[in-house]
Parts: structure tokens; sequence; C-alpha cells
């Protein structure tokens, strides 16, 4: 069949398209109406909304993104969830290995420039805490069978509350589910569960049966490959501190000093990623987590030893252009470069964990396992030549001892030690060493100082850099003066290498080669010292800097300007008088600085030195670029408006000669003008100036010209949104976006900057930056911390800032956690997660009360926040913490352990808690309005000091208390405002202090044997139980029943002698009593005949109408009865039938659940 | 416990307000030994002590231990906390001596800081700074970090022996974090501006000192513009004196300053002319900030966020005082400074240092 395309129309012919005469009338209107107004703006405002969600507070990314460090990936999720598979399989996908064990993290090179850290987190809350501190992803893995677990929802809760990590739902033993129906049904219902928790629309995986050990690679595909292209937001904590995930561990102790003392601190190397912010220089304070708070001896940026191909790359381009510059100065290049790769080959998937058996090599800690399969037969003949050697090895049938006795042959041996952990480390070092040889210029030296001290290369090589600079400097130097002696560089070189030998072994400072050198260098020659290597060495004097620094320029001054160099003495020696204290500087003498600007004695020394100078650094009007008569003129008129107010007859003369003075001074000035004019002429008319330099040259003007004012940044009070920009680089439409722009280009200043130093000047000024792998080596760790090093669970490392070495009090505002069973106790130990630190604290729970005070609670509200403070090391505020009872498994029942969470508002040195106190006295003699109270204090002392406090009886009273009474201490009189009564209680309310109790105890779950099990302080309920201690209980303090006897109050009686003698005012007035009998009493009623009768009727009426109700009602009971049985009958009948389904179904359903069974019993033994 | 022997040991009375400044910004305990115990009049100065008494009362939890000699102080610091108060300096100091590290603490406490400050408002001693320097000096720095609604009002002026003067200082910007400076074009200078103050001494001073200050800067030919500022009555505080500060601004904002208090038997003349020359002395030897003003730059780019800022410096301002601050300040918050050569005038230095990512922890937050 044809196909019937349209016909081309060419657009040339007719170029009056039917659009055009729609429009012909205006628009058409139908095409611009709106179809569905309500709609649209609907949509819009959802588009806004959307729009609105994706903005967050600006933050800086301190990553470096050349060469960020590697993604840590946690794994979570309950015991037996699939972590081990899992990690295995994307492991396999990754780099084509089989791991046997997963023992720490496990770092794979996932993509160009992407590394991702493994690390499976097992089911202890310890480990799932610090973990949550660290990792970009968590794998969240969640059994499909049963939902989400006891262990998941903790995990989240401490995630949300240390800066939300990105969550991967991944839900596993999905294959045992045997309709489709219910499969979908339960995937639904725990996505939706999965959203409630995490966030709407989370991603969950759907992980279904395990080949081969592992999950089907299509599905572990689309997962690595979600991993690969996943963004992360910096998150506040992290991006404030460095730290690092441990993935090697070392312990150079002497093994001497343990043998000594098997329980000495140890010194301890541990290795990894540093991520976060840069860890400083030197004197970096580390908190390990689950051990404590020591301080880095020693910092050792290492070589990756899992370098992404992109970084690579970057080295060898720097490498090619060494060499090309080696070829451009006539030198042979060193090496050639392997080609650059374009795709991730095999070679570049890298697999970097030294805790785990990669390629059969496992590293322990104090030795190295080499895996030759399972079924280990000497006898097998078909072996490999490695592994028949590493057989042959075991297969040793003397003892050294004996060898040694033969005599011959054991010479071979004697070169290979027995592979011990510090002989690994040795051959780690060389192999980096080799590594390193591709990447950096390196000499001689470094082999020989790597074997002879085994100082790792890459401090050395700084070290060599740093020579080479040196050198290069020389060589400048050289240049341009002439004067040194040809064959300085070498010895200075030499000098400098005799002395690393030397300190290598007394652990010096380089410093004090520095030192030495420039000792050496003293005497002979003059050096142009760079001033940031003098600034901060302390053995130098600021003095001497300043000469060292200044040398060159003293030197060549020295002949024409001994004035300056008089006064450069004279400073000097009023410095050295007073070690001051002032920061307000000092000034020359009058004389030197009146010569140095005074116009009549201004040699063109002077000029140059002084005038001049001040002239380029004032802006003056523009007056000064007119011609000369005109200036003149105008200054006189200027003179005139200067002068006008203040007439100075004395010096007109004076003045008149000045004005002379400066007539000839003001040419000179004008030259100095017309010169800068031109100056500035230059750079302004640049173009048509520089006509004479070729194109390039401009370009390459023009070039720097913009980079400089790219880089120049505005003050920060004069740009509204970049309007001042000169680059318009941080223009930007919204604050947002201006916000975004700024970091971006103070990011951008920084690197510059960085590029700028040299690389120890910049390690100094920046410290180690994140993703360098380094070596962290700690001088006093104790030994349990290796002894019971346990590579299952994490070792995370977190640098704290100065603030956070502080002690103090913390308030926070604290919520128990709704899914806690309990309330929370005040001064009940409680385990927080804050910062870096696990650590027990004794909080104090307190409500405001109406802001006047702080107010102590018992225990915490049920469901809403109140105040907690506590001491401990302090946080910034802002922080966020999680709180626990127990931590360890032993005691964990089912219950939920987060107990608390919280945030940390504010810090200080002391607080101020209040409780209740009411005191109480009793009167015990009363005159008007005036009572002395007993009782209530025990002495005059505490009386004096409540002297003017408020008190107040039950019965509502008012009153003071005024003195202590002599006699009875304790006693005191008290007025009221009004009378109070013998029986009335006095009470006195005041507050009484509480004090946050300084206790904090670390949680040190490290450095137990069995990490999981660390308890710490119990709680007082927990002691009471175990120690079987009744809780005191204050008889008063129990509640009884109130009995309250009516009080009687007896009638007055007034003697009759007394009331005769009463005056009348006072005349109890009373009734005679009556004598005369009243009418009704006198009178008895009876009933009369008519009356009787009628009554007698009604009564039998009513007796009739009563026995006919009853009858009436015993018949409808009798029916109501027989309806129940009848009801019961039917209702018995049911419960039958039931019964006999019920029967049938579970005889059905239970052959089921026994294959069922049996299924997933074969699953846990695979 | 916490304080495992980590105490930064200094020796000598040099920069003793600086060090305990920092100490308290950064938390860590100083301990210095060594004042004066050469001297005659060995230990610490009853200004010291003032000074330290004056930090006790705005921090909350600082220990001071001073020796029986008072040669030896130990600093262990606590928590900023501000507030207000009135604080009687000794007449040995001006206030400006308290003031000019005071207001480095300001931003990054608890409460606002509201102290009145009692005593000299100058010195004629030339190591200390007069109100005026700090007020026209250092508090337009501040505001270049961020710290904004600082203000100094001199409420009366004291003038030594005796002096009798009055400063309120008050700090109504609690900031988290400072701001991060760059300033790396050497600036031109545009107006000279100053006050000429005298008080209970006749006011024509005041015109005297102008005068001649004025008839040195015409040739410059910058805009000058010097205030008068007659002080009378009670206000005047308790002896004669007059004094000048000279200030050259630019654009933006950037100042360079100094002043002198007129000494016994100093003619005004003398003194302006004196002042007027440091000014331009100073103006030549200086980038954007003079050299009393460096020290704060210092401290408060040490202090930043963790980025580069950059400032632009005069090499003649690299002096011992300059080095001894940068020491003090590696020693106690661990930064160090980066110089480097202006690319386009080589008697320029640019100071690059990098914030160690402080933030205020008094500030209480919600």
């Amino acid at each position: 069949m044809e196909q019937s395309n349209k016909p081309h129309r060419s657009g040339s012919t007719n170029k009056t398209p039917a659009k055009k005469k729609l429009h012909q009338n205006g628009q058409n209107k139908k095409a611009f109406a709106v179809a569905a107004p309500r709609k649209l703006e609907k949509m819009a405002r959802r588009s806004h909304d959307v729009n609105e969600r994706k903005l967050h507070v600006p933050m800086v990314d301190r990553t470096p993104d050349d060469d960020p460090p590697p993604v840590i990936v946690a794994i979570v999720g309950p015991p037996g969830t699939g972590k081990t598979t899992l990690i295995k399989s994307l492991i396999r996908r990754l780099t084509k290995t089989t791991l046997q064990d997963i023992n720490g993290p496990i770092t794979v090179v996932s993509g160009k420039r992407r590394r991702l850290t493994f690390i499976e987190v097992g089911n202890d809350l310890n480990s799932m805490i610090d973990i949550a501190k660290i990792a970009d992803l968590v794998l969240l893995l969640i059994d499909g069978n049963y939902g989400l677990e006891m262990e998941t929802m903790e995990f989240l809760n401490i995630a949300q509350h240390h800066g939300m990590p990105r969550v991967l739902g991944v839900a596993t033993h999905l294959d045992l589910f045997k309709s489709q129906s219910t499969l979908r049904l339960s995937k639904k219902r725990l996505k939706h569960r999965f959203w409630t928790e995490v966030y709407q629309g989370a991603k969950l995986f759907y992980l279904s049966g395990v080949i081969n050990g592992r999950y089907p690679d299509r599905e572990i595909l689309n997962l690595c490959r979600f991993i690969s292209v996943m963004k992360f937001r910096p998150l506040k904590w992290r991006n404030e501190h460095p730290y690092l995930l441990a993935d090697r561990i070392t312990d150079l102790t002497h093994p001497m000093t343990i043998q000594e003392n098997p329980k000495c601190d140890r010194k301890i190397a541990i290795y990894g990623y540093l991520h976060g912010t840069p860890l400083n220089y030197e004197n970096q304070m580390v908190h390990i987590c689950g051990a404590g708070d020591y301080q880095v001896a020693n910092v050792e940026k290492l070589p990756d030893p899992c370098p992404t191909p992109y970084f690579e790359q970057k080295l060898e381009e720097i490498e090619r252009e060494k060499i090309k510059q080696q070829i451009e100065n006539g030198e042979k290049p060193a090496r050639t470069t392997t080609r650059r790769r374009k795709r991730l080959e095999d070679k570049q998937k890298i697999i970097y964990a030294p805790m785990s058996d990669v390629g059969g090599v496992l590293v322990d800690k104090d030795a190295v396992y080499i895996d030759t399969g399972n079924n280990f037969n000497k006898d097998n003949e078909n072996k490999g030549e490695g592994e028949q050697l590493v057989v042959d090895l075991q297969d040793v049938s003397k003892t050294i001892k004996e060898r040694f006795e033969e005599g011959p042959g054991l010479q071979l041996f004697s070169n290979s030690n027995a592979l011990n952990e510090v002989d690994e480390d040795e051959e780690a070092e060389l192999d980096l060493l080799s590594d390193e040889e591709t990447i950096v210029d390196t000499g001689r030296t470094l082999l020989r100082k790597a074997k002879v001290y085994g100082k790792s290369i890459s401090e050395d090589d700084e070290f060599d850099k740093e020579l080479s600079d040196n050198e290069e400097e020389e060589d400048i130097d050289e240049f341009e003066h002439g004067k040194v002696e040809v064959d300085f560089g070498n010895q200075y070189s030499d000098k400098e290498l005799d002395y690393v030998e030397d300190s290598a072994l007394s652990s010096d400072d380089e410093e004090n080669g520095y030192y030495n050198t420039a000792q050496k260098l003293k005497g002979s020659i003059r050096r142009n010292w760079d001033i940031n290597k003098l600034l901060y060495l302390p053995n130098i004097e600021p003095e001497d800097v300043l000469k060292r620094w200044r040398g060159e320029e003293d030197e060549e001054k020295e002949e024409n300007i001994e004035d300056d160099e008089e006064d450069f003495f004279k400073k000097k020696e009023i410095k050295q008088v007073d070690q001051d204290d002032s920061i307000k500087p000092s000034f020359p003498s009058l004389e030197v600085l009146k010569e140095r600007f005074e116009e009549e004695s201004n040699s063109d020394e002077e000029y140059e030195n002084g005038y001049k100078i001040l002239k380029n650094r004032l802006l003056t009007a523009p007056k000064l670029n007119e011609v000369d008569t005109e200036k003149q003129e105008d200054e006189g008129n200027e003179d005139e408006e200067l002068y006008g107010d203040f007439e100075d007859l004395e010096n007109e003369d004076q003045e008149e000669k000045e004005e002379n003075q400066e007539q000839e001074d003001n040419q000179d000035d004008f030259a100095d003008f017309d010169k800068e004019e031109n100056d500035e002429g230059e750079s302004d008319n640049e173009p048509e100036d520089n006509s004479d330099l070729s194109i390039e040259e401009q370009r390459k003007l023009n070039a720097a010209k913009k980079a400089k004012l790219k880089m120049q940044f505005e003050e920060e009070e004069d740009r509204e949104f970049g309007v001042e920009d000169p680059e318009g680089d941080t223009e930007a439409e919204t604050w947002y976006e201006f916000q975004k722009n700024k970091m971006a280009k103070q990011l951008e200043i920084n690197k510059q900057q960085y590029d700028q130093m040299t690389p120890e000047q910049r390690m100094k000024v920046e410290g180690y930056k994140a993703g360098s792998y380094v070596k962290i080596t700690f001088i006093n760790l104790p030994c349990e911390f290796i002894n019971n090093f346990n590579p299952k669970f994490p070792l995370v490392l977190g640098g704290l800032l100065s603030t956070e070495l502080r002690f103090g009090v913390m308030n926070a505002r604290i919520r128990r956690h709704r899914w806690h069973k309990k309330i929370l106790k005040t001064q009940d130990p409680l385990i927080l997660s804050l910062g870096w630190r696990r650590f027990q604290t004794l909080p104090i729970y307190t409500t405001s009360d109406s802001r006047t005070r702080n107010r102590m609670l018992k225990y915490t509200p049920e469901h809403a926040y109140c105040f907690a403070s506590f001491y401990g090391p302090l946080v910034a505020p802002n922080t966020t913490f999680v709180g626990f009872n127990i931590i360890d498994n032993k005691s964990t029942t089912g219950a939920f352990r987060v107990s608390a969470t919280g945030i940390i508002e504010d810090i200080n040195s002391s607080v101020e808690i209040v409780k209740k106190l009411k005191l109480v006295g009793y009167p015990y003699k009363i005159f008007r309005n005036t009572a002395f109270i007993k009782d209530m204090f025990s002495n005059a002392l505490e009386v004096a000091k409540f002297e003017g406090a408020q008190i107040r009886t039950v019965s509502g009273i008012r009153g003071e208390i005024k003195r202590a009474l002599s006699k009875p201490d304790g006693y005191y009189r008290a007025t009221f405002e009004d009378k109070i009564l013998m029986s009335d209680i006095i009470f006195l309310k005041t507050w009484y202090p509480v004090k946050v109790k300084k206790f904090y105890n670390p949680v040190t779950s490290l450095l137990l044997n069995d990490h999981n099990e660390w308890q710490g302080m119990r709680l007082t309920g927990k002691i009471r139980a175990d120690e079987q201690i009744e809780t005191p209980m204050n008889n008063d303090s129990s509640y009884k029943k109130i009995e309250r006897p009516e009080r009687r109050f007896n009638p007055l009686k007034v003697p009759r002698s007394i009331k005769a003698d009463l005056p009348y005012k006072s005349q109890i007035s009373e009734m005679k009593p009556q004598k005369k009998k009243t009418y009704m009493a006198k009178r008895a009623v009876v009933l009369g005949g008519e009356e009787k009768k009628k009554r007698d009727l009604i009564q039998k009426l009513q007796t009739i109408s009563k026995e006919k109700e009853q009858k009436r009602k015993s018949k409808k009971d009798e029916k109501f009865k027989e309806r129940l049985k009848k009801i019961a009958k039917v209702e018995e009948l049911r419960k039958e039938k039931e019964k006999e389904r019920k029967k049938e179904y579970f005889q059905k359903e239970g052959k089921k659940r026994s294959i069922n069974f049996e299924g997933s019993s074969k699953r846990q033994k695979t | 416990m916490s304080s495992k022997s980590n105490i930064i040991t200094f020796e000598g009375h040099r920069n003793f307000r600086l060090r305990l400044i920092l100490s308290l910004l950064s938390g860590k305990s100083i301990k210095i030994v060594k004042i004066r115990s050469d001297d005659l009049n060995p230990g610490l100065k009853d200004y010291e002590v003032s000074f330290l008494r004056l930090l006790e009362s705005i921090t909350n939890g600082s220990h001071i231990e001073i020796s029986y000699t008072g040669t030896t102080i130990i600093f262990k610091p606590g928590i900023i906390i501000g507030g207000d108060l009135t604080h009687n300096c000794p007449h040995s100091k001006p206030i400006g001596y308290f003031v000019e590290f005071i207001i480095m603490l300001a931003p990054f406490s608890k409460k606002k800081f509201n102290i009145i400050f009692k005593g000299l408002t100058n010195s004629h001693d030339d190591q200390d700074s007069g109100i005026d320097l700090v007020k026209w000096g250092l508090l337009p720095i501040m505001e270049k970090f961020g710290v904004r609604e600082i203000s100094l009002h001199i409420l009366k002026r004291g003038s030594p022996p005796l002096g009798g003067g009055e400063v309120h200082f008050q700090c109504n910007s609690l900031i988290q974090q400072l701001l991060t400076i760059h300033s790396v074009d050497i600036p031109k200078f545009s107006i000279i501006r100053g006050i000429a103050y005298c008080t209970r001494v006749s006011p024509s001073v005041v015109n005297r000192m102008i005068d001649t200050s004025r008839k040195i800067l015409k040739s410059t030919g910058c805009e000058v513009n010097i205030t008068a500022d007659v002080w009378r009555g009670e206000n005047s505080g308790k002896s004669p004196g007059f004094g000048i500060t000279l200030i050259a601004e630019n654009k933006r904002g950037w100042r360079i300053l100094c002043e002198n208090t007129g000494k016994a038997n100093e003619l005004p003349e003398e003194l302006s002319e004196g002042t007027t020359y440091q000014l331009l002395d100073e103006i030549t030897k200086s980038g954007c900030i003079g050299r009393f003003q460096i020290l704060l730059c210092l401290v408060y780019m040490s202090i930043g966020k963790e980025d580069i800022g950059r400032i632009i410096i005069h090499k003649d301002q690299v002096d011992e005082k300059f080095i001894y601050n940068l020491r003090d300040i590696k020693q106690i918050l661990g930064v160090e400074a980066f110089l480097k050569e202006d690319e386009e005038d080589n008697n320029f230095i640019i100071v690059n240092v990098k914030g160690n990512g402080f933030t205020s922890i008094s500030k209480k937050v919600a």
C-alpha cells in the first residue's frame, strides 16, 4: 500500500497562512480565553506551592565539589531483614567482587566522581545513634511480611533529631507472599506507612527473593542507579564539624611497653575519609563516639586508597603539564604517563575495605589472614602457584629456633619477618609510595626515609615540596640579585635533609629546622624571607622577623636613608622598653614627620617618600586637574573660604609667604598630577593607548582586569541584591538567589586564595579538607579500646569546636516521646545523644511560671513540652537531641526505647530553678492584730532571714513576719490584717532553689567487652526493684480520708449575776418565755363522719388498683422470660454452626501455615 | 573533667586584654605568668585588675585566680552575659582602655550590653586610646562585620588627671556570626573630619587647634571638616583639658584616624600640628585601616565564618605588635593569617584569614 504523506509546502511561496487571516480582526478571542478559570487558578497555586516547597534556607555547602568524600550509605534494619545480602549484592554489582564477611565500612568507586562507603548497622542502639549522625543515605530494610518494626521506628526517630539523612526504604522478603493480590495490598500498605514516617512520596524499593545469595541483579541495578544520582543537602551539624568514619585502625604502641604493662595507654592510628568541614591543622579535639574526647596527636594525609577516576584524571593532567614544562625547559621527561580512560573500567572499580576480607585478605588488628578457600586440603594437587606458596608457608616442620641452630638456609627466612601488623603497615606504605610516585615529583629521599622511619610519605613529600619551593625561591633570588653563592641551594637542601634525619628520631618540630637553617644562614647570606613562614615561628622574636623580612630593603636603602633607619631603631627602642598592652600606634617624632610632609624642605627624596604617597592616597577635588593659573585662583578663593571666619592678623605675612611656597609646591604637584592623570588616562583609554600592543596582549590585559574585577567583593552594605556588583555575578532577582550567588562567590574566592598558597601553607590555613584520606594518631587511648575493638560496630570520630569542650548547664525544651510508655522523672538518669556525644546526665524538668520563675516539675507532662536543665558539655543552641532510659540490649524489652526528644535553647553556667516550699507554724498567743507564732523556724537566724516575708492563715488572713522573739528560739512576732484564731494554721510560701547536679557520664560502649551492654547509672526505680528496697513513704504525704467533725458551738450562757451588772448597751436582749397557751395548742382535731367515709373509700380503691397492677406486671415478666429462652436457643444454634465453620477453616489453613513455616526456616538456614 | 591541663600559658603582660578577650571568645582557659616579675612593682596594675573585674561582671561562671604576688593569673572563661552595669575605671587608664576590648565581646553576649563607664575619657599617655578614637575608629569597623546598632555616647567628658567623664556603651544587636569582609583595593581618602574638644578651658583653644590643622591640611586639597566640641559646666568633668581627633574617611566608610590630648604646658597649636602630621603619616602607611584598627579586624576575621576574608594593609603596618597579635590569635584561636603581596602595589599586603567558624553560643533561641 502506498503511503500518503502530506505534500511539502515551501515556506517562501505562500506567506499568508490561515493564522494570519484569523487575526485579521484582532486576536481570536476564543483562543485566548480561559476555559476553566477555577482549575487554572488551582493549578497556578499548586505550581507556586511546589516551587516554594523547593526553597530551603540557603546554606553553604562546605564539601569540596572537585573531590568530595565518599557518600556514607548506612544499611539499617532489624536482624534477618537481609542487610548483609544487600551489601553483598551492591558490592557485587559495583565492583564485581564477592565478599565473604562484612566488617566495617566498605568504600567502592561507583562513578566517575562518586564513591560510596557502605556500612552495616547492627541491631544496637549505640551503633544506630552514631550512624544516624553521619550517614548521608540510609537504606532502611523492612521485612515486607512484618512491616516497620520497633528498631526501624527507633532509628527513624533518632535520625530525625540528628538532621534527617536521605532515607530509601527497601522492602525485602516479598517472595514469601503467595498470592499476588496480598502482595500488592501489603506493598501498598507498607508504602503508605513508610510515607507517614519519612515523607509523602518517599521512595520505597521492593526486593523480591534471593538468588545465589544475592538479590536479583535487575533490582540491585535500579537501586544502584538511584543511589548514584542522588543529591544531598548539607545538614547543619555536619556542615560545622569535621568527622570521620574509621575504616582501619592500628595499634602503634611499642610492643615493649605493652609487654611491660598490658594495660598501658595506647598509641593508636585511625584511618578514614574526612567529612564535613576541614580538620584543624593541629590541636584538634575529637570525640570518639563511644570512647570519649581525645586530642589528636598527629594527622597525616595519605594517598587516596580509592581514588575516583575523575581525580586520577586530574592528577594525570597535572603530571602532563609538568612533563610538558620539563620538555620545554630542555629536560628529559621523568616518565611517561598512562593513557587517560574515558569510561569507568573494571580496573577503576576499586573496593577498599581493610576490615573485611577483600580478595581473600583479611586485615585484623594484629594479623593478616589470607583465605585459601573453604576446602582446605594440603594434598590438593591442582593449586595456583601463589596458593601453593601460602600453603607451603604453613608447612613448617621445625621451629625457628631449630632452624637457626641448623645454620644455613635461615638467611632466607630472616629477611621475611612474620606477618605482623607493623610489617603490613610498611608494606601498605610502600604500596602507597609507589602510587605516590606517579602522582608527584619525588626525589630519592622518599624511599629511604619511608624505610628507615616508617613515616608516611605524604608528610615527607610535603617537606620536599617545601624544599623545592625554597630552592625555587633561591633561584629567583639568584636571578634577581646575583649575590647568592651558586652552590647554596644544594648546601641548603643537604643541611635540611640532615636535619630531617636527625629530628625524625627526636620527633622535633619542623619549625626548628627553619630556625636552624635560618641561623646558619644568618651571617652569610641575606635572603628574602617569606613573611608567612616567619610569622608563626615561636623561636624567632617579632623584631627578628621584621628584620629578616625587610632584610633586602634595608640593604638597598642603607646608603641614602640614614634618617629612616634611625627612625626604625628609635621605634624599636621604645617597644623594647614597654612591653605594652596598648593598641594605639606610636608615631615618630614631630620633626621627622614634619620633614617628610613639609613643603619647603621637600627634597626629591622626601617628596617621593612622604608627600607623593600621601597624594596618591587622597581623593582630591577635580579642580586640581585644571591649568595652573586657574588652580592658583581657586586656591586663593578657597583660602578665603577656609579662613573667612577667622582672621589671623599676626600670621598674615606668613600666610602670604606660605601661599607663595604653596604655589611653588603646587607646581610640583601639578607635575605629579599630570603624570597621575596620564596614568589614569592610560588605564581609562587603554584600547586607544595600547594600540601598539598586539591584540593578544590586549586581550590578556583585559582578561586580567576582568578576573580582578570578578574577585573583587564590594562591601556587604553597599549591595542590594548585587546591584553594584561589577560583574553582575551575584545579581539576582530574588533574595534567595542572591544569597546563593553570594555563597558561590565566596566559595570561589576561597578556592582561588587557597590555590595561591603553597600546599603546606594551605594546610595550615585551611586544615585537612573533607575528602582526604587521613591517618589520625592518638597517643593516650585506653587499652580497652583496642583490646575490645569490634569492626562490626561503627567507629565515628567527630571534631569538636572549642565551645563544645566546655561544660555547663544546658536548658532545653524537651518532650517525652509519645511512644514511650512512662513519663520521665526529675533527677532520674537519662542517656542523651547530643552533638557527637552520648552521655548520661541528671535532668531537672521545669516549667516556667508565666516567665517569672522556673519551677521544678517532678515528672514530665504527659504530652506537652516542658523545659529540662542538665549538666554536660555545651553545644550551640538550636541543636536537637534524643534521650533514652536504657540502651543496653540486655535490659531492652520490646518497648520503644526513645524516651525523649528535645532541642537546646540556651546554655549557661548556672540556672535558677526553684521548687515550692511551705513552712507551717501555729499561733500561741494572739493580741488584736499581732500574734506570736511558733514551730515555723528552729532559730532566730532563720527568722531574721525571713523578716518582712508574707504569711497567710488558712482562712486567708494575710500577714507579715515582724521579728524574732528572744526567748523561745525560732518563735517570732507577726502582724495580720485581722485578728486570727488560735485554731488557725500559718503558712509561709517560699521557693527553694534546686541545683542541677553536675553528673556527666559518657557512654563508653566501645571500651566494653560487649559493646552493646553499656548500662551506666540505673534509674531510681530500677535500683529499688533490684535491691528490693521499698519506696520510702512519708506518712504525711499519704492521702487519708479527711475527717471533718461537725463543730458544735455551745450557746452563750451568761450568769444572771453578771447579766444584771451589764450596762444597758451590752444587755443581752432576750424574750420572756410565753406563759399563755396558744390557740392551736388549746385545740385537738378529730376526724368527722362524712370525711371518714370518704377517706376509707379512697383507700380501698387504691388497694384494688395496686393489686391489679401487680398482676399485670407478673404476667409480663413471665412472657419476657419465655422470649429470652427462645433467643438463647437460637444463639446456641448459631454458635454451633460457627464452630463447625471454624473447624473446617482451620483444618484447611493449618496445613498451609506449616508449609509456610518450613519455607521460612529454610531461608534462615541459607 | 573538662580542663585536662589544656590551659594555654603566656608570659608577660603583653596583650593582656587581647588574651583575655580571646580566651572568652574561644572558651579556652589561659594562664599568664611572669607579669612584670622583674619590675619594681611586680604583678598586675590596678587597671588590669579593674579590667578583670569588668570581665567578671559581664560574664557568668568566669573563674579568675590571681596569685599572691599578682604575677600569675589563671583565667577560666565563663559565658558572656552582658547586661546593664556601671564600671568605675581607675584614673590610671582612660575609659578607652576598657572599651576598646569590651566592644569585641558585645555582639556575642546573652543580653544586650548596656554599660556606663566612669573615669577619664582621654589620657595624655600616648599609649591609651581616647574615647573618640574608639567611637570613630572601631565602631565603624564593627559595622563592617555586621554588628549594627552599636553606639558609644559621651555623656560627660573627663580630662586627666581627675576625670569625671561618663561614657555610655550600648550594643543592641546580638548576632550569631560575623560577616566575611573583603577589602582588597587601596582606598583613597576623600574627606578629613575631626573633633577638637576642650573641657574647662577657653573655647578659643578649640578654634586654635582647628585653624592650625586646617592650615596644614589645606595643601592636600581634601575636604576638611573639623567640629568644635566645647564642654561646659557639669558635663565637662573635673579637670581642664583639650584634645583633637582627626579622621580620614573614604567613600566606603573606611577610616584612618589619630588623636592626641593636650599635655601640661603644651600649646593647642603644637598639639594640633603634631596630630595632623601624624594623620598624614598614618595615611601614607595604611591600607584601608589604620594601625589602631588592625587588631579588631584580625580578631573578627579570625572568628568569622569558615571562609577566607581579605583586607589590605600597608607593609609598614606589619610591625611587632601585628606579629605578636597574630601569634596570640593563633595560639588561642588556632587561626593563621596568610599575607600576600598586593599585585598592583608591592607596598601593600593582603591579609587572608580563614575564620574558625565561631558562632555565638550565648544567645538564647526563641
